[in-house]
């Protein structure tokens, strides 16, 4: 699957355009078979995936938070966060409402992983050994970020079942989790990309895993995650309006209650609970992209050979 | 940042110069070509300052120098981890500026640090190197096998590198730099921070590597390493080559052999010490056969380089003798690597230790 042994005879030698016209080029027998884009990019996935196995430690402490969230805000605030929540939207419970939070908290407490396992590669070396490897790389990265995209997906998977388990209604049933797992995993990439961004900037994994935490707070709590904006501050909702977790946690949240809850873009061109997901998902998706490219840019800075 | 200055008047002469050297390769079948290399940081650092050097195959070659020499930066400009600033650069016939993939399918890299995956066992270092060089899926599982028996890891194949010691990190990643069968393989200091049997070991592992035909590019600031192993060697100094030759070619430069004396320092102040090993030097000095020799002060005593040290060294002694010193020992022997550096540069190469004592004279020379 990840390299196709037909062409295992050293014939690109033949093939390739910029065959130097000096003759120098050695016809030594090559034993290696071509590198393919998706190979590269599964040997990559196969190595993360691996190492997020071996190290439960890190699948755990990026759920433990969010799970302590969702059990201690539903037990502690339930009744009066509840009250605030029916005011707004009617017969739901606080559990109901905080689950598409939580689904958004462990995108992004997980996120954040992903900038640390790139610093440790670069620490222990590894970085450098890909780097001076074959290996497309870009299908080095796509493959990383695959392995920890399906992570994320994973973790949120649990975090949905867990709520469930205590006591949340997914109004749009398995259907919808998928959709909110959808939801979170685009929402992780922008986190991913930041996190990603600030390690190759630090090159120090206590400053990637401090600088991406510091954010993580202030992010969910100014914005719609915990408590419905009309409940909050003016200043909040200002800010909430352009943190990325509102939209995040918006687009969720429809799904999860199968009925238009986006906060900030009114918008009513499809039906029901699509109004309250298509926005959220179009910022999102935007915001990836530009938060993407950054570190694209980055990464290419970092690996390329010219001397800066 | 452009690879050369297009108003660089000797652009036509380094070209023409260049055809030259890739004409020889093919000739001679280099493994390595370099014709002109410059290096400049941005920060204005001028890390390589024009090193022309040809490798041929199946050498065991040695880049030899101190610390900050520009070793590393000329091995990661040789592996495409940094393009030069100036200067043409071929390996295994390949130029490194605009077939960087071929080069990197073409050669082995172990870096200076031990670059291996803490949470992979040793079995799967391998088989991910395996999948990155593309190794024929047929013939992986006999490969790994093959590697973690040659550095002697096959019964700790299953455990994970994080467990290992430094110098079995060190061969892991020597196996993993090899699961493609390159011609050729750089290593970058390979045995600085291992203990003396790690090192020895090692050190068979590549006289094993070299023995099967591969060409070895090894860069060393152990004098002793690159004596025990290299056929060629090149002395590099800020940046530049100093000297090229095989290890005995270096040390017959030193001019002779060396006779080290011990002498009776005399209690514990440095400042008789000092003043017993200038009266030995101005003694020696004074000694007919030595009169053109290096005349050298050492922690101990004195060191004496002369084509005749055997033959007149007893003169030395006598002499010593008759001045009042007090000789406690004394050694002939064939000239280090040490000695070959410093009478290239009239510097010591610098050791991992910095010098204890500035005070003791040592590195000193007087002729």
């Amino acid at each position: 699957m990840s390299t196709p042994d037909a062409d295992s005879t050293g014939s690109r030698t033949e093939t390739d355009p910029r065959e130097p016209t000096t003759g120098t080029t050695p016809d030594r027998e090559v034993s290696r078979s071509a590198n393919t884009f998706a190979g590269d990019a599964w040997v990559n996935f196969r190595r993360w995936t691996l190492k997020a196995v071996r190290n439960p430690f890190v699948l755990v402490v990026s759920l433990v938070q969010p799970v302590i969230f969702l059990v201690l805000f539903t037990e502690v605030f339930g009744n009066v966060a509840g009250a605030a929540v029916n005011r707004g939207i009617p017969g739901i419970s606080y559990e109901t409402y905080l689950v598409p939070a939580i689904a958004v908290q462990v995108a992004l407490a997980a996120a954040v992983t992903s900038g640390v396992g790139l610093v440790n590669d670069i620490e222990n070396g590894m970085f450098e050994k890909v780097l001076v490897s074959p290996m497309n790389r870009t299908a080095v990265f796509v493959g990383k970020t695959a392995a920890e995209v399906f992570r994320i997906a994973v973790q949120i998977a649990i975090i949905l079942g867990l709520g469930v388990l205590l006591g949340a209604e997914i109004a749009t049933g398995l259907v919808g989790a998928a959709g909110i797992v959808a939801v979170g995993v685009l929402f992780s990439l922008w986190f991913v990309a930041f996190s990603n961004a600030l390690a190759v900037l630090t090159r120090d994994q206590e400053s990637t895993i401090i600088g991406a935490n510091l954010l993580q707070f202030p992010l969910l709590f100014l914005s719609s995650a915990f408590l419905p904006l009309e409940a909050l501050p003016g200043w909040i909702r200002t800010f909430a309006a352009l943190n990325p977790v509102t939209y995040g946690v918006d687009a969720a949240r429809s799904i999860m209650l199968d009925r238009d809850v986006a906060t900030v873009i009114e918008v009513t061109t499809f039906e029901g609970a699509l109004n309250g997901v298509v926005p959220g998902v179009a910022v999102l998706a935007a915001l990836d992209l530009v938060l993407g490219a950054v570190a694209v840019y980055l990464l290419s800075q970092a690996t390329s050979s010219d001397v800066k | 940042m452009p690879r050369q200055r297009s108003d660089d008047p000797s652009d036509e002469r380094r070209d023409g110069r260049r055809r030259t050297t890739a004409d020889e390769g093919t000739a001679g079948r280099s493994a390595v070509a370099i014709d002109d290399l410059r290096l400049t940081y941005a920060d204005g650092t001028e890390a390589v300052r024009g090193i022309d050097l040809t490798v041929p195959e199946g050498e065991f070659f040695g880049f030899l120098g101190p610390n900050g020499a520009g070793k590393t930066t000329t091995i990661k400009v040789l592996a495409t981890l940094l393009s030069p600033t100036a200067g043409a650069v071929r390996v295994n016939g390949f130029d490194v500026a605009s077939e960087p993939r071929r080069v990197r399918e073409s050669i082995g890299y172990m870096a200076q640090e031990t670059s291996v995956d803490p949470e992979l066992t040793a079995e799967e270092n391998v088989r991910f190197a395996c999948e990155a060089y593309g190794v024929p899926r047929g013939d992986r599982e006999d490969r790994i096998a093959e590697l973690l028996d040659l550095v002697d890891l096959a019964d700790v194949a299953d455990k994970r590198a994080e467990e290992f010691s430094g110098g079995m990190k060190k061969r892991l990643d020597a196996a993993t730099a090899l699961v493609h069968e390159p011609p050729l393989v750089f290593l970058d200091e390979p045995t600085t921070g291992l203990d003396p049997k790690a090192r020895n070991r090692l050190w068979d592992y590549f006289r094993r590597i070299n023995d099967r035909g591969t060409t070895i590019f090894l860069t060393t600031q152990y004098l002793e390493e690159a004596d025990q192993l290299c056929d060629r060697l090149a002395v590099v100094l800020d940046g530049e080559l100093v000297a090229e030759g095989s290890p005995a070619d270096l040390k017959r430069r030193v001019g002779g052999e060396v006779l080290d004396v011990e002498l009776d320092l005399g209690g514990d102040t440095p400042d008789d010490g000092s003043d017993a090993r200038e009266r030995a030097a101005r003694i020696a000095r004074e000694v007919d056969a030595f009169a053109d020799a290096t005349v050298e002060r050492t922690d101990d005593g004195i060191s004496v380089t002369a084509e005749t040290a055997r033959e007149h060294g007893t003169d030395l002694l006598v002499a010593l003798r008759d001045g009042g010193l007090t000789v406690t020992g004394f050694d002939v022997r064939a000239p280090t690597l040490d000695d070959v550096f410093l009478a290239i540069t009239g510097e010591h190469i610098e050791d991992e230790v910095p010098a204890p004592d500035e005070g003791t004279g040592n590195g000193e020379v007087s002729r």
